[in-house]
């Protein structure tokens, strides 16, 4: 009875999915509501979650409740303790889910809300939630062992060192376009500027409390700081309404780059209590917080999707981002759907933490479908925005001009209606003097929340809600670039060391100085050359960051199926297979259209050579000199390189990883599992159950 | 509910909470030192804290995009 019940219910669910996607795939031409979008979400991640990965945890795996996990092997109370599984998925959530699924799904609604929504749902059911699942038993298998350290030993040296140049050259170009996300949204803001500035001094003091007034009182002093934020939220409307100070806090782009280059420096060299460890607490819970608040807002209004399935610019057209929708909606929306860096996470301390083996399917599987819910919502709130609005924040200058009228004009001729009124009545709505060319996604996601809060709550405070939004997405962001960049200094003392070796002592405050200049310097570059950029650098900067996220997962990928088939489970090597092998497909396609496109706005070698054409023949572009002309070309060219770095390390680990496939087909490599050999719990604990049964 | 579970019931949501956002629990430290390895002298609480602070602030992985 029982039986016949849940069948029919899974059916139910199952049903209601495909109806639901049945109704956003084929309304055209007159908007929907977001309702659609939940259930088909909603339905899939469940249908997922009860079948597929329970397919995975027991055949693949079979995960074992009695088999000890390394937390419980090496239990040492610091960084192997057995840890209930909810708290493992909440400090796991929390560490995967960065600004990634708000940008991205953000700017992929250039091309309508339908390839985005289809690639975020399906995507991560079968790649993204599989991969950090995979990732994280195979780490739980082989004593919590990191990414790395997994491709040397599974795949070999030259997979593993590729790796490993990898991840940094990730970092660089992840931090570059993170800051500049921030930059475009707090440039000539002087109500951002204040209040994320403000944000700084209040971690401080957060973590001067943690120290030394009331040592380890994290909740407390938390709470504290969040008192303090939301002074800053009023601060900064108060600092922009001030006729002689709102001046002085109106920052142009490039002053806004030194100034954040000059916080991530300040963040790696100083202690990590006094900002680092005290900004990720705040960042954790405003995280968890706004998630829960967004999806309340969502839900109670249920809002219409201006936006339509599909627009004109799946052609290649739009002016977000270049590219057909095949291969750049998959490389655009990366985080949500499927992220390589989740694997870093997976292999980093969860693994570390499991009380249960079977645990990781929650906190795997489980984690990564919420993270891609996150990235549903971005979608919406970006998607319940007019079309005409939405191009107006998020094109470039080039596109657009520089007043409303050229703008509204612009967005005009692309077959969408907006009027210049609208615009200034929008911007000042929101308590800022433009909205225009606010690229980066930030903005138009804020501007989303801002009208989802304020209709949730009966309407009104538009301003306060959009400056609310702006700061959750700056603390974000900025909790991925301070921690970033001193994990990057760290990554490249370790690689320095071989040259000159007390560059690589941690213990040398020169050494960490020198290293973090350097860190800074480079990722610094990009940063400062998009925000110069007239196509308004994300344009460049987000499809490179977005390739190099998805080398990272075919490298995850890579180690999965080897790790799978080393088990003698080879004939399921089918699960991590067909998400490796899209991939690596839509990542050498982007990478190659990046490099070789024709095509001045796609191709950055073609990009350079139209540039350096008109600067021979005298015709440069509008208000730029021949020296700056110049430099576009080399930072054209420069990018071009970074592609193809990425793209030739893809092409090098999957080639080591199938010499390794081959070796384990033809019985040269012996078939072998790489585990920890199993100890069960012989402590008569009463839950010895399979990873089938368990659920 | 009786006040003093609630009050229990508060404590122990505090420390689940601390956990999430990566904070050690000190107690849990404790109990496994004196378990064991007795005699052995085991860190205060804060420099527990910034010993878990640093594991964390120095791997990538730690955050994530």
């Amino acid at each position: 009875m029982r039986k016949t019940l849940s069948i029919l219910v899974w059916i139910a669910v199952a049903v209601a999915g495909a109806l639901a996607f049945g109704r956003l795939a084929l309304s055209r031409g007159e908007t929907i509501s977001a309702a659609w979008l939940l259930v088909a979400a909603l339905s899939t991640y469940a249908v997922a979650y009860r079948f597929y990965s329970k397919l995975i945890a027991a055949k693949v795996f079979a995960l074992d409740a009695a088999r000890r996990t390394p937390a419980q092997r090496l239990e040492d109370g610091h960084d192997f303790v057995p840890t209930n599984r909810w708290i493992v998925f909440g400090h796991h959530f929390a560490a995967i889910a960065g600004p990634g699924p708000l940008v991205g799904p953000t700017l992929a609604a250039q091309f309508g809300f339908l390839p985005g929504a289809i690639w975020i749902i399906v995507g991560v059911a079968i790649g993204g939630a599989v991969q950090d699942f995979v990732i994280l038993a195979a780490s739980v298998r082989r004593n919590g062992k990191t990414l790395g350290q997994m491709a040397r030993e599974e795949i070999g040296p030259v997979a593993g060192y590729t790796a490993l140049v990898a991840v940094l050259g990730i970092m660089i170009v992840l931090i570059a376009v993170l800051a500049l996300v921030i930059v475009n949204a707090l440039r000539s803001s002087p109500w951002g500027t204040v209040t994320i500035g403000l944000t700084i001094p209040i971690a401080m003091l957060v973590g001067v409390y943690l120290r030394w007034i009331r040592p380890a009182r994290v909740l407390e002093a938390s709470a504290i700081g969040i008192v303090l934020l939301i002074v800053a939220l009023f601060a900064g409307r108060w600092v922009a309404e001030h006729p002689t100070l709102a001046p002085i806090f109106t920052l142009k782009g490039t002053t806004l780059a030194w100034l954040i280059m000059g916080y991530g420096f300040a963040a790696s060299v100083l202690p990590v209590w006094l900002l680092l460890a005290p900004r990720d607490y705040l960042s954790a819970f405003v995280k968890i917080g706004v998630v829960v608040a967004l999806a309340l807002g969502i839900i109670l209004v249920l809002p219409p999707l201006q936006m339509p399935a599909l627009t004109r610019f799946v052609d290649g057209t739009g002016p977000v981002f270049a590219g057909k929708l095949f291969p750049f909606a998959f490389i655009t929306i990366a985080c949500g759907a499927i992220s390589g860096f989740h694997a870093l996470v997976a292999s980093g301390t969860t693994p570390k933490l499991l009380e249960r083996e079977t645990d990781a399917r929650m906190v795997g599987y489980g984690a990564m479908l919420v993270e891609s819910f996150v990235a549903v919502m971005a979608l919406i709130a970006a998607c319940v925005l007019t079309p005409g609005v939405y191009f107006a924040i998020n094109a470039p200058p080039a596109a657009l001009g520089t007043t409303v009228e050229s703008a509204a004009a612009a967005i005009r001729n692309w077959g969408f209606t907006v009027s210049p009124q609208e615009l200034t009545v929008l911007a000042a709505q929101v308590g800022e003097k433009s909205l225009l060319s606010r690229v980066g996604g930030a903005p138009s996601l804020a501007v989303g929340m801002a009208h989802l809060f304020s209709r949730a709550l009966g309407g009104g405070a538009m301003a306060l809600w959009y400056h609310f939004a702006i700061m959750f997405e700056a603390l974000f962001i900025l909790t991925t670039l301070d921690a970033g960049t001193r994990v990057g200094r760290f990554m490249l003392q370790d690689i320095v060391k071989h040259v000159w070796s007390p560059l690589g002592r941690r213990s040398w405050y020169p050494g960490t100085l020198i290293t973090s200049g350097l860190f800074v310097a480079m990722w610094g570059y990009f940063l400062y050359q998009g925000v110069l950029d007239p196509l308004g650098g994300i344009n460049s900067l987000w499809p490179l960051f977005g390739i190099s996220n998805q080398l990272l997962a075919a490298v995850a990928l890579c180690v999965g199926t080897t790790v799978i088939v080393k088990m003698g489970r080879g004939r399921w090597a089918g699960i991590s297979l067909p998400p490796l092998a899209w991939r690596v497909v839509v990542t050498l396609t982007a990478g190659w259209q990046k490099l070789f496109s024709p095509d001045p706005a796609l191709g950055f070698l073609a990009r350079a050579s139209a540039l350096g054409r008109a600067l021979a023949a005298g015709s440069l572009p509008a208000g730029r000199t021949a020296a700056e002309v110049q430099r576009m070309i080399f930072n054209e060219r420069l990018d071009a390189a970074v592609a193809a770095f990425f793209l030739v390390s893809v092409v090098v680990i999957l080639a080591d990883s199938t010499r390794e496939w081959i070796g384990l087909w033809r019985g040269r490599v012996p078939v072998r599992s790489t585990e920890t050999p199993p100890e069960l719990d012989g402590g008569g604990v009463a839950r010895r159950a399979t990873a089938g049964a368990a659920s | 509910m009786s006040p003093r579970a609630l009050g229990a019931l508060v404590a122990r949501l505090g420390r689940s909470l601390r956990r999430v956002l990566g904070a050690p629990d000190y107690e849990r430290y404790l109990a496994h030192m004196r378990l064991h390895h007795p005699g052995e002298p085991a860190l205060s609480e804060r420099e527990l804290f910034e010993r878990r602070l640093r594991d964390r602030m120095e791997r990538p992985g730690g955050r994530c995009c």
